[in-house]
């Protein structure tokens, strides 16, 4: 590492002796609304010599001395911009971009490939909110979250909802960071719909592999969201209104072209619904009432322009589910949701160096309360985070683009806490567990560009985690290179160790809100992965990529609840885990096709995950005492074939048709095989029908398969634009399996004292699906 | 309380999917199963020993009919059983009991009553006719007597529920099994569960909603059990609770039985106090 560190060095030296050099520099924004243009091309065609602009739109790029020098800065559906230098000084520009025609449409189309084919980022995946948009949804919610799931080594979870998991990785082991601050349920209403509201969001981008440096704490993958920034050059607004819920965004200049707001806020509205229904029935006596469920969620950002070299940017996210049940003797509200907050403060200290400095907040809590009568009873669990981070962007020349930095993360959690107790205070218990950690991380890589052909990126992330009884780190080295076969051929490797210190402690069903953060602790070790991924992309004419990409992912501690876990309200909970070990592997393709009037892609993953060798966290717990253990077994999601076909198409400027069409093979589930009667004892009830539970995971559900079809008419009124989305999901009526049960059937005879008796007569396997064709409509609107 | 409500939800929208006809018979194949031995036997002190031996079932296995040899088809005959107190060895008879004050059914029996002695072990023993073992282990625990029962009734209302008030012993871990009939025993009870005293601090209470009239009787039992008892029950109830919940993590059974059997089920002692009270203002 250090070798090629110091010949990277080198290199640039000797290239930098050669000739005198100046640095274009600059930011790429989109000239409609200000809004920064993540990845854009920045090149020098004459010169052979070019670069991406960062995640915050920032580039750098050394040019030779020259009386003239054409740069040209593009970016996938802009029309690209044209400079000409006379080139004497280092030289700072505003590349502000615009859509409309594209005279150079064949340009930007092709680049958009050459960008992922020169990169030596591989395993990535990225969806627009623009296709998030026009792509057919549940109930007309377009979610970006969904989107990405369509994208190949991403298999969803169970039907309809948003839980990732990424190449063989469980669902805590993504980490998702909105503007940089960790969101620790990206769910709303169990997964049915994600936090993030497309009208807010900028960027989505997710790493399944080769993992860039800067990113660490959790096993399988990132996810990149970066919110809007706000129109700076005119006060605009969006929205929609759905069958379920309705958004708002609302963003303007606080001064043309250097500040800005944006606020986005979205409430669903079936409570006033069943609120009325509640009310209607309210005085007939059998009448059960409907609960109250809604959720919200907002986000604003402050972009803040502090001269040439500086900018500052706030914002935040705050979003709640609630869940109530009220009458006159029973109170229950439940209540979950995730807040965030940054403070980003970009700095150029020189046309090589530039700089990002945050501070986030977060905070994920559910609670639950509930009164009856005399009697009251509140629980919850909670995780909150501050911390500081700073990214360093070092360009020497163009060889190389250095990055380091540092962060650290202040962590809270509670787990469990729990009061209850009667009003005469005759009775009174509480429990619940305070941790608190501290993550820390310092890293450096180096993307160098040895020749046209070959480029890699080394990284080192050294990473820790301290608590009051255990301290942890780990070394992360992180690789990444492409060598260019042909002009069309490109092959890619990376090699990616990942910690992570922070662990969700679900059951082995599905996911739900109550699920519990925990921190790596004396006896919980800290999870680990070593992935080694291979690729080809092969460009086909200028309009297709294809790419395959295999992966190896070892797996290491990995958590698991032993056998009759006891997972509420439990002041002893290592007592129940075990950690074990597991490997991951897989095959993904998929041929893309981004621009032109059909565009859309085609995934396709085969993919196998194996857990094994679980061994109790505690000695002293059940597990050692009372289980035999278990032995191998696949997760829940595993599921060997998963297929998506995307399309889009234009078929004029007032109408696009979408469909989207996947198929994957069943999940697993946990059957029992077996069943036995339980009598019990004199005053219990008799059992007649007991499950016996062996090997987790037993059974595989059939394949799940389902077309969703979207049509999208544009209008274009004079205040703006606005479109009505019709969407029909599960356009075949597909009934695909949420869950299996076994149900017995009863005979009803007369006993030996006179009583009727129930016995068992035959068993039946009971499909559960979740929704059936189900057509929906969105109004949006932008002006 | 979230199990609950979980449930609930999955009720509602399981009568939800059966109005949409999301809901429907399938064909399924489960991994192979070999039967087990199961066994219940539960030692109350001052009553003979009864035990009943049976056979778990692969899932689809058709079950017996009453008009052929019902029973026969079920428990499991020609073991030899013995529980084993002080170092002596009682046998129990395999002969088919019902007991007509309980209408339960046992298959091996002796009249040996069991002493109230919670010192002594109580060991189990089983060999079955196809060469297997069954072994276990067990004491009787204190009774914990209910310190009272109290009647509320809600402002206002006719309404009245019951606490059932007992003294935890803080300076070890219990294990409670607590029941409540309406009625009479032979009901199908109003409460039946299993909880420890992890968050006890002394006062044990148990509530129910307000369900009762005045007139209505209440028979409240609270079982003092051990650990290994308490597990095999919560694990009973995932493992039927998990059916049908895919939120719900499935529990194998656990038992506390041992040998070459692998067989599931309980031995137990069973300790308990019994307080019964007529709702009244």
């Amino acid at each position: 590492m250090k070798y090629l560190l110091f010949l990277g060095f080198a290199c640039s030296v000797s290239l930098g002796l050669a000739q005198q050099q100046y640095i274009l520099s600059g930011k790429v924004v989109d000239g409609d609304n200000g809004e920064t243009l993540i990845g854009a091309t920045v090149v020098a065609p004459a010169l052979g010599v070019g670069t991406l602009s960062n995640e915050y739109g920032f580039f750098s790029i050394a040019l030779p001395a020259l009386d003239s020098v054409e740069a040209v800065v593009s970016y996938v559906g802009y029309q690209p911009q044209y400079y000409r230098f006379y080139l004497r000084s280092d030289t700072a520009i505003q590349a502000a971009l615009s859509t409309g025609v594209q005279l150079q449409e064949v340009l930007v189309k092709a680049n958009s490939y050459r960008e992922q084919l020169s990169s030596t980022e591989m395993s990535v995946e990225a969806v627009s909110t623009k296709e998030a948009k026009l792509l057919p949804v549940l109930l007309g919610e377009s979610d970006i979250l969904k989107t990405i799931q369509l994208k190949p080594g991403i298999p969803s979870g169970s039907e309809g909802t948003t839980g990732l998991f990424v190449r063989g990785g469980s669902s805590d082991q993504n980490l998702i960071v909105l503007d940089e601050a960790v969101v620790y349920n990206p769910n709303h209403l169990f997964g049915f719909f994600s936090t993030f509201n497309t009208d807010a969001v900028k960027d989505l981008k997710i790493y399944k592999g080769g993992f860039p440096a800067p990113y660490g704490g959790r096993l399988s993958s990132v996810i990149d969201v970066k919110l809007k920034e706000g129109n700076n050059q005119k006060f605009s607004g969006s929205g929609g209104i759905g069958l379920i819920a309705s958004r708002l965004t609302l963003e303007g200049p606080i001064q043309k072209g250097e500040s800005s707001f944006i606020v986005s806020g979205r409430r669903t509205y079936v409570d006033i619904f069943t609120r009325a229904v509640n009310r209607a029935n309210a005085d007939k006596e059998d009448y059960t009432q409907i609960p109250d469920y809604f959720f919200y969620d907002l986000n604003t950002k402050l972009n803040v322009g502090l001269g040439k070299k500086d900018r500052l940017f706030l914002s935040g996210y705050f979003g709640r589910d609630v869940f109530g049940f009220d009458n006159a003797f029973f109170n229950f509200n439940f209540d979950w949701g995730n807040a965030t907050g940054t403070a980003r403060w970009n700095h150029t200290f020189s046309p090589r160096l530039f700089a990002n400095t945050s501070f986030t907040y977060s905070d994920y809590q559910y609670n639950i309360t509930n009164r009856i009568t005399g009697f009251s009873f509140r629980v919850g669990s909670n995780i909150r985070d501050a911390s500081l981070k700073s990214d360093f962007y070092y360009e020497p020349n163009n060889q190389h683009t250095i990055r380091f930095g540092a962060n650290a993360a202040y962590h809270q959690f509670t787990v469990g806490r729990l009061k209850a107790g009667s009003d005469d205070g005759l009775v009174s218990f509480s429990a619940g567990q305070d941790f608190a950690g501290l993550e820390l991380g310092v890293y450096i890589s180096d993307e160098i560009d040895f020749s046209e052909r070959f480029s890699l990126n080394a990284g080192l992330r050294l990473s820790g985690f301290q608590n009051d009884s255990a301290f942890y780190a780990g070394l992360e080295p992180r690789l990444a290179s492409r060598y260019t076969l042909t002009e069309r051929w490109v092959l890619k490797a990376s090699y990616a160790r990942m910690y992570q210190y922070l662990h969700l402690v679900s059951s082995a069903g599905l996911a739900l809100p109550t699920d519990l953060w925990y921190p790596s602790t004396r006896l919980v070790k800290p999870q680990r992965s070593d992935q080694l991924a291979l690729g080809v992309s092969y460009l086909l004419g200028e309009q297709y990529l294809l790419t395959w990409e295999t992966y190896y992912k070892s797996l290491d501690r990995q958590l698991q609840f032993v056998d009759g876990a006891q997972l509420f309200v439990n002041d002893r909970l290592e007592e129940e885990f075990a950690i074990g070990r597991g490997e991951a592997y897989g095959l993904e393709f998929s041929i893309e096709k981004k621009q032109g009037r059909l565009s859309g892609w085609i995934g396709y993953t085969l993919a196998l995950i194996r857990l094994s060798d679980f061994e109790p966290v505690s000695p002293d717990g059940r597990f050692a005492q009372e289980s035999e253990g278990f032995g191998a077994f696949s997760p829940i999601y595993d599921r060997r074939h998963d297929l998506s076909v995307v399309t889009l198409f234009e078929l004029s400027r007032r109408l696009t048709v979408t469909a989207t069409f996947v198929y994957g093979s069943g999940d697993l589930r946990w059957l029992a095989p077996g069943r036995f009667t339980f009598q019990d004892i004199y005053g219990a009830s008799f059992e007649a029908v007991v499950p016996d539970y062996q090997g987790r995971n037993n059974y595989r559900l059939p394949p799940y398969h389902r077309l969703d079809l979207g049509l999208v008419l544009h209008f274009f009124p004079k205040w703006g634009e606005s479109d009505l989305s019709l969407n029909v999901v599960n356009a075949y009526d597909r009934r695909n399996t949420f869950f299996i049960y076994l149900e017995p059937e009863y005979e009803t005879v007369d006993g030996t004292d006179g009583n009727q008796i129930q016995i068992p007569t035959r068993i039946s396997a009971k499909q559960v699906s979740l929704f059936p064709i189900l057509p929906s409509f969105t109004w949006n609107f932008k002006f | 309380m979230v199990r609950l409500l979980f449930l609930i939800i999955i009720s509602g929208v399981l009568l939800e999917l059966a109005a949409c006809n999301l809901e429907r018979e399938v064909d399924i194949t489960l991994p192979e199963y070999e039967s087990r031995y199961v066994v219940e036997c539960y030692l109350e002190p001052g009553q003979p020993i009864s035990l009943l031996l049976s056979r778990s079932a692969a899932y689809f296995e058709p079950f017996p009919q009453l008009n052929e040899d019902f029973l026969g088809k079920i428990l499991v005959d020609s073991a030899k059983v013995a529980i084993i107190y002080n170092g002596v060895e009682i046998p129990l008879e395999n002969r088919l009991i019902i007991n007509p004050l309980t209408q339960k059914v046992y298959n091996y029996y002796s009249s040996a009553h069991i002493p109230y002695d919670t010192i002594n072990p109580f060991e189990l023993s089983i060999a079955t006719k196809d060469g297997l073992s069954i072994h276990a282990a067990t004491r009787l625990l204190p009774v914990v007597p209910i310190d009272s029962l109290v009647v509320q009734f809600a402002e206002g209302d006719t309404l009245a529920r019951l606490l059932t008030y007992i003294t935890d012993n803080t300076t070890r871990p219990d294990y409670y099994r607590r029941m409540l009939h309406e009625g009479s025993l032979d009901s199908i009870p109003v409460q039946d569960f299993a909880t420890d005293d992890r968050l006890a601090e002394g006062t044990i209470v148990y509530g129910t909603r307000f369900n009762y009239e005045e007139g209505d009787t209440l028979i409240a039992t609270i079982f003092h059990i051990d650990k290994a008892y308490h597990d095999f029950l919560e694990s009973l109830v995932d493992a039927t609770g998990a059916n049908g919940n895919p939120f719900a993590q499935p529990s194998p059974i656990i038992s506390n039985l041992e040998g070459t059997a692998n067989a599931i089920g309980i031995f137990t002692g069973l300790t308990y106090d019994r307080k019964t009270v007529a709702v009244s203002r």
